[in-house]
């Protein structure tokens, strides 16, 4: 019977030192704990904290979070594309079960695109404003929940509409979850009103999930996710001239992630692997590294990413003149004789590297309320392509984006 | 040169679980770490949205991470 | 849009001032879930405490080198319990010692007739009850079954239980220092903050009294401390504490206060209380039991470890 009162301080002073050990193998039950659970209520208790890693608890707060992006991209000597995105996102618990979720993104996007490989002449010009909002539902059940999706995008030329549904469930221990999920879109491109001949296109795509997430430690989580999805109707990109794509593209996705918690620095690291491959002929690899460093109300997260595609069957490199020059006119005059056949001198579609190194840093002004900032920058080089040969004569790419954003929980 | 990457990223993981017993069996208490906001996957959603936005349409690999989400047609 | 509020209740039970903390927006509820919790502290007091003719223990005491007694699941389960105990702690948490008390007079705070506790210590020993079924024995006359050495805990973990039934996931149980926590704060402002407990300082400077020995961040599970300080008298320069051996019948010194962070009260109780029996060796057993812990030895000399402290 020892007198303790709850002391309901917001800092809690230095009285105790507590020395950090090294616990990177987690040690086994005391038998005293273990003997505890036969009682009554306790084991239940025990089970049912909100520590189950993969989450399938209704949100107990809602959220609202405003941001801002920008995004810049540049070859040398020429600024080409630039966007400003301001967007929203709610997500609000409803009876304890379920829980809704939208956002909206009003992305202004102008500047300049090649209309072959990395040229600049004859650069399509535009200036566009594409409106995009998603809303989810999700119910949640004891260790599972089941949701529903909507999106719809709009821009002048361009409108998508896509539904997903998704299921969760967990075992019984919490330790692994299995999600499978299906998703569907469609897709309209019509560029008349702006002087362009695609009248009408339309692309429909499946695409079907499935996945798991296991704790692996207590310090460790890891993900494994399968994608298979099928596509077919208008790929042609009408912006680059005489670019013809096949009128289906299937693809497998493999994506892995893992999120190790650091107890010396009380951060987390976390790595991811996605492996792409698609109908087009493009086989990607994608490498994510992040390190998430609390530091009191601040967080510091440093990024790091790679990226490496392969060509797509149909892309068509450049044609050198004899003094090295770009020959415009050689590119035509094979693209016309091509006629009717896949082409595309999309440099999207050309063999490449790319990395970004990012920062992002986040201050909780009180635990209820956060406020990031996220700088990115991103360089794609025909060079850095893994393996080494990647696309020749294409220019270097260069881009920036940062974003700016409030979090509130209440 | 990427299947020995990966090979060395493989054997470098399982090397470094196997040596914890118990894999995968974390009870209940044991998860106050996996519980923090920094151990989540997805932690920031439009954040996420604007840079897989971003990547998918400079890159000719999009999705992976989730169904439901639509196209546009980004230049 | 959301009306968070901190509601408390304070209310005597067991012979210590309780209280229980909770945050939330239903304020009818948190009533409901308090009102149920006070009732569960309150059975369970009545159905287990020596000190009422009626209750579970009483009868078994009363049966003594008699007959069998008949009991329910849950006089059944913390009797597993206890058995657990006495098998972990190597005999030395005993929930037959308590007859010892007969030879210890604290308030007149004189040293036992040796004698006296000759006679008694037979009547001490795990080993003597008996169980066949449903049914338990205690099979000397004058033993007496005491769970005083867990009970609180027990009933500040069916208080949180309770209150987690009733949807409560966010309050802090204190029954007389033993507490359970049931996630962290959930106030907005102070979402899923820890809560700070104050632990006694067994050796308060008396320039400052109410100064605690620390402030322990508790979110989840229980938290409970063994003293020396709590019932003892001093002879001579030499502290008699309440926390009897019961191999000798003389308390322990060499710790003046323990303790623990465990999933559950019950357990963090249990392991306090067994460190203070085990003297010195108390350190290596504690580490070994994957808990959080704070012992401060009889020189004032801290021991203190933490590992994955929930946030």
């Amino acid at each position: 019977m020892v007198m303790a009162s709850a002391a309901v301080a917001a800092v809690a002073t230095e009285s105790v030192l507590m020395k950090k050990t090294n616990t990177s193998h987690f040690l086994p039950a005391s038998g005293v704990l273990l003997a505890s659970l036969v009682l009554p209520g306790l084991a239940a208790l025990v089970a049912a904290t909100p520590l189950n890693a993969s989450a399938e608890n209704a949100p107990e707060k809602s959220t609202i979070a405003i941001k801002y992006g920008t995004y810049k991209d540049s070859q040398p000597g020429w600024d080409r594309v630039q966007v400003d995105a301001p967007q929203l996102y709610v997500q609000a618990p409803i009876a304890g079960v379920w829980a809704l979720e939208g956002s909206w993104v009003g992305d202004s996007v102008s500047g300049a695109s090649p209309r072959w490989h990395t040229q600049t002449t004859g650069a399509s010009r535009m200036s566009d404003y594409r409106n995009a909002g998603d809303f989810r539902v999700t119910r949640f059940f004891p260790r599972a929940a089941v949701s529903a999706s909507v999106a719809y995008s709009n821009e002048h030329d361009y409108t998508s509409s896509a539904i997903g549904l998704d299921a969760r469930w967990s075992t019984e221990d919490n330790n692994r979850t299995w999600t499978v999920g299906y998703g569907s879109s469609s897709d309209r491109i019509d560029n008349t009103y702006s002087g362009g001949d695609v009248v009408n296109q339309r692309k429909r795509t499946h695409e079907f999930m499935a996945g798991v997430t296991q704790v692996l430690t207590p310090s460790d989580i890891a993900q494994f996710n399968l994608t298979r999805s099928f596509g077919e109707g208008y790929y042609n990109d009408p912006y680059k001239t005489l670019d013809t794509r096949p009128n289906s593209r299937n693809t497998w996705i493999a994506l892995a992630r893992w999120n190790h918690h650091v107890e010396s620095f009380d951060a987390s690291v976390h790595s991811s692997y996605r492996y792409y491959n698609d109908t087009f002929g493009v086989r990607s690899h994608t490498l994510g590294l992040e390190w998430v460093q609390p530091a009191g109300r601040w967080t510091f997260t440093p990024g790091l990413r790679y990226y490496s595609q392969s060509a797509a069957s149909f892309y068509l490199d450049p044609i050198m003149d004899a003094q090295g020059n770009y020959d415009a006119q050689a590119v035509l005059m094979r693209a016309v004789s091509l006629n009717g056949q896949n082409q595309s001198t999309d440099q999207r579609l050309a063999a490449f590297g790319a990395v970004t190194l990012s920062m992002k840093v986040a201050y909780a002004l009180t635990p209820a309320t956060t406020i990031d900032l996220k700088v990115e920058a991103y360089k794609q080089r025909t060079s850095w392509h893994l393996g080494g040969s990647g696309s020749p004569g294409l220019d270097p790419f260069d881009a920036q984006f940062v974003q700016i954003g409030l979090t509130h929980r209440f | 040169m990427t299947k020995t990457l990966l090979n060395i990223l493989a054997i470098t993981s399982l090397a470094w679980l196997g040596g914890c017993s118990n894999l995968g069996q974390v009870n209940a208490w044991e998860k106050g770490n996996l519980a923090k906001p920094e151990m989540t996957f997805e932690s920031d959603p439009l954040d996420q949205r604007f840079v897989q936005h971003i990547y998918g349409s400079k890159e000719n690999s999009s999705g992976g991470y989730g169904v439901g989400g639509g196209g546009c047609g980004c230049n | 849009m959301s009306r968070w509020r901190t509601l408390r209740f304070d209310f005597s039970a067991m012979a210590s001032p309780c209280s229980v903390q909770m945050d939330g927006q239903d304020e009818r509820l948190m009533r409901r879930a308090a009102q149920a919790m006070i009732a569960e502290v309150q059975r369970i007091e009545q159905k287990f405490s020596r000190y009422r003719e009626s209750s579970v223990v009483s009868r078994i005491n009363r049966a003594a080198g008699q007959q069998w007694v008949e009991v329910d699941a849950e006089t059944l389960g913390l009797l597993d319990f206890a058995q657990a105990l006495w098998t972990q702690s190597d005999g030395l948490f005993d929930v037959t010692s308590g007859v010892l008390r007969r030879a210890w007079d604290f308030k007149k705070a004189v040293l036992p007739d040796q004698g006296q506790l000759q006679a008694l210590l037979p009547l001490v020993g795990w080993q003597h009850l008996e169980r066949k079924g449903r049914q338990v024995r205690l099979t000397r006359t004058g033993m007496e079954l005491d769970f005083g050495g867990f009970g609180k805990e027990y009933a500040a973990d069916r208080a949180a239980a309770v209150l987690h039934n009733h949807q409560i996931s966010h309050a802090l149980v204190n029954l007389g220092g033993d507490l359970h926590a049931l996630g962290g704060r959930g106030l907005p402002e102070s979402a899923s903050a820890p809560w700070h407990i104050e632990v006694q300082h067994p050796r308060p400077d008396p320039a400052q009294p109410q100064a605690p020995l620390a402030l322990l961040p508790l979110t989840r599970g229980g938290l409970a401390t063994s003293g020396d300080y709590e019932r003892f008298f001093i002879q001579d320069g030499q502290r008699y504490c309440h926390i009897l051996d019961p191999r000798t019948g003389w308390p322990v010194s060499h710790w003046q206060s323990v303790s623990v962070l465990a999933a559950n009260a019950v357990t963090a109780g249990a392991l306090a209380t067994i460190a203070m029996l085990k003297g010195p060796v108390a350190t290596d057993w504690l580490a070994a039991q994957n808990v959080d812990y704070l012992m401060v030895q009889h020189d004032g000399h801290r021991v203190h470890h933490t590992q994955q402290l929930p946030p």
